[in-house]
């Protein structure tokens, strides 16, 4: 690895410790957003046991296909939610011309700017998410693959939210269609996919990329197959590569303000 | 040498225009229209290594907008720049570890973490290792005293000791050039003073070229040898601190307290600003009439009190401001453009 490399992944990893160490700074309200995050996200358990005591199948998944995916949908918010949180407010930066300090600095811009800012209650979500796996199907093999598609499904959620809030470069008011596509990713995410049929799946896959990111990755752990894992790879290399370059052409339209934010 | 070099320098943005009222904004949605707004305006200048450099102007007169293409967060519609003699829009981060940033009114630190912590983050943003970081924060804090408070966190320091960690955050790499954008903002006389002085220890000891943009005309009285003056996109004045004051200060205000009303005269040169009972506030044109000569047609035994004083440089700037830019430019000052209000 290069020392450029090095340093740039140095400075992200500083940035995020900083960004936790703050949130940190009251335990209390650390600890909770944390417990109740995962408390959230547990009460949902019982609606789907209810539903599965109606029916023994929904979408083609049992219950411990859909807490999978639940699980697998709350780790991957999570983890982006840790790493990349500034991601999903991306308009506000450009908006409000608050990228000025990120670019005064010697390092990546859109590094920096990802990891500037950490979601404490996500870690709520990740932790939610791999005690479900532990409780609901573990296996070595799942538990690898598993950790595999969570890290595929953050950067797939980051590059879409960060694809969505690079077009406020160009549209004005474009937050609000990037706040409602990211949000229905996450919603679609915690459904089971064979209960959608027609033009929504193929918006499931082509447009909101919730396909690759949680149920292709689901499937796989179901029935592993290594044509659908390259193909869920190399989904994320693309979309990941597309947003990157839809960000810095965008960035060439900043316009900047006299606002300068760096770590609020 | 040149260390910034600008070249009809232009950047314009776009600005949505709508009429007024629910109307207007429904119009506007169907119909946008937008209006080019020519924030920096084929500007040029050269700055050379150690200068210090004040570069001022009304608000929207297109300072930041420059700074910000100087520094590579705008890039350019038009013209050539080069900034240690880096494109800064084609090589931002090369140029970066070079040059540093202090915005008086905007955070870089992080407000929980102690000034010794931040230093050690900024040390890792511009790739400084251990033992290099460590002796250049014992050298900063030792500069900038900050001895006191180093393991204090930011957000528990007074605003004169956060702009100090603030100016030496930004020096941790050593930058040739230093861009300050208002750093005595809010600060008391006392600790304007002292930052005043840092910096121009700083410009002498390590030879830094300073940038600076302020309001505040003793920043630029005290610091700045060279004053450039930009006006709706333009550069409408580029002179010396000393030629400018040499060629608008041949106004002189005269205040004199008489024992009695007087009838004073009526003379070309002289312009009476201001008379309440024996309180007299006159300007003299020293170009027409020397003072000497003003003073000789005022009775000598009437005068209780007599002050003189210069056009405040606050003033003059205000005046140059308001001129028409292009005729002042490199243009003879002849100081014939102030004008009596707030004298």
């Amino acid at each position: 690895m290069s020392t450029a490399v090095k340093n740039e992944l140095r400075v992200c990893m500083l940035s995020v410790k900083y960004n936790i160490m703050r949130e940190m700074l009251n335990k209390v309200t650390f600890l909770t957003n944390i417990l109740f995050m995962a408390l959230n996200n547990a009460t949902f358990i019982v609606q789907w046991v209810i539903l599965f005591s109606l029916r023994e199948d929904i979408g083609g998944y049992a219950l411990r296909d859909v807490m999978l995916l639940w699980g697998l949908a709350a780790s991957t918010f999570g983890l982006a939610h840790i790493l990349f949180a500034r991601a999903f407010s991306l308009p506000d930066l450009i908006i409000n011309g608050k990228l000025d300090a990120y670019l005064v600095l010697p390092k990546n811009v859109l590094l920096s700017v990802l990891t500037s800012q950490t979601s404490v209650s996500a870690i709520g979500d990740l932790l939610y998410g791999l005690v479900i796996l532990c409780v609901f199907s573990l296996s070595i093999g799942r538990f690898f693959l598993f950790v595999l598609f969570t890290v595929t499904g953050a950067v797939i959620y980051t590059a879409f939210a960060l694809l969505m809030g690079s077009l406020s470069f160009w549209f004005v008011r474009a937050e609000m269609f990037a706040g409602h596509m990211t949000s229905s990713m996450v919603s679609f995410a915690t459904y089971p996919d064979g209960i959608f049929k027609g033009a929504v799946k193929f918006l499931l896959y082509l447009v909101i990329p919730v396909g690759m990111a949680i149920y292709q990755p689901v499937h796989i752990m179901m029935d592993f197959n290594a044509g659908r894992l390259l193909a869920v790879l190399g989904y994320t290399l693309l979309l990941s590569a597309a947003a990157v370059f839809v960000f810095y052409r965008g960035l060439r339209r900043y316009s900047s303000s006299n606002l300068m934010e760096a770590r609020g | 040498m040149n260390v910034i070099e600008a070249e009809n320098l232009s950047k314009t943005f776009r600005v949505k225009r709508k009429e007024k009222g629910l109307q207007g904004s429904l119009k506007a949605i169907f119909h946008p229209q937008t209006e080019a707004v020519h924030a920096v305006d084929r500007i040029s200048f050269t700055v050379e290594e150690g200068e210090m450099l004040a570069f001022i102007g009304p608000n929207g007169a297109g300072k930041s907008t420059t700074i910000k293409m100087l520094t590579g967060i705008l890039y350019p519609d038009d013209g050539a720049v080069k900034v240690l003699g880096i494109d800064p829009s084609k090589k931002r981060k090369q140029l970066a570890y070079q040059i540093g940033t202090v915005f008086g009114q905007k955070e870089q630190l992080w407000t929980h973490l102690t000034p010794y912590d931040n230093f050690r983050f900024f040390g890792a943003i511009y790739d400084l290792p251990d033992a290099e970081a460590e002796a250049r924060i014992r050298e900063l804090s030792e500069i900038f005293e900050l001895d006191a408070f180093i393991n204090t966190p930011v957000r528990s320091l007074s605003l004169g000791q956060r702009i100090r960690c603030e100016l030496a955050a930004s020096l941790i790499h050593k930058p040739r050039v230093l861009f300050l954008d208002e750093p005595t903002i809010g600060l008391d006389p006392v600790v304007k003073e002292n930052i005043r002085s840092l910096i121009k220890q700083m410009n002498k000891e390590l030879h830094t070229t300073i940038f600076l943009t302020s309001h505040d005309v003793g920043d630029i009285e005290k610091l700045c040898k060279r004053i450039v003056i930009v006006n709706n996109g333009k550069i409408v004045l580029d002179d010396s601190m000393t030629h400018l004051k040499y060629h608008y200060l041949n106004k002189k205000i005269v205040e004199l307290k008489l024992h009695e009303e007087a009838v004073l005269p009526q003379l070309a040169g002289i312009t009476v600003l201001k008379q309440n009972g024996g309180h007299v506030k006159l300007e003299v044109d020293t170009g027409i009439m020397k003072i000497n000569d003003a003073l000789r047609h005022i009775d000598a035994e009437n005068m209780v009190d007599i002050n003189i004083s210069n056009i405040p440089l606050e003033n003059i700037i205000m005046e140059i401001y308001k001129a028409e830019g292009s005729s002042l430019k490199r243009g003879p000052l002849d100081g014939n453009h102030l004008k009596k209000e707030g004298l």
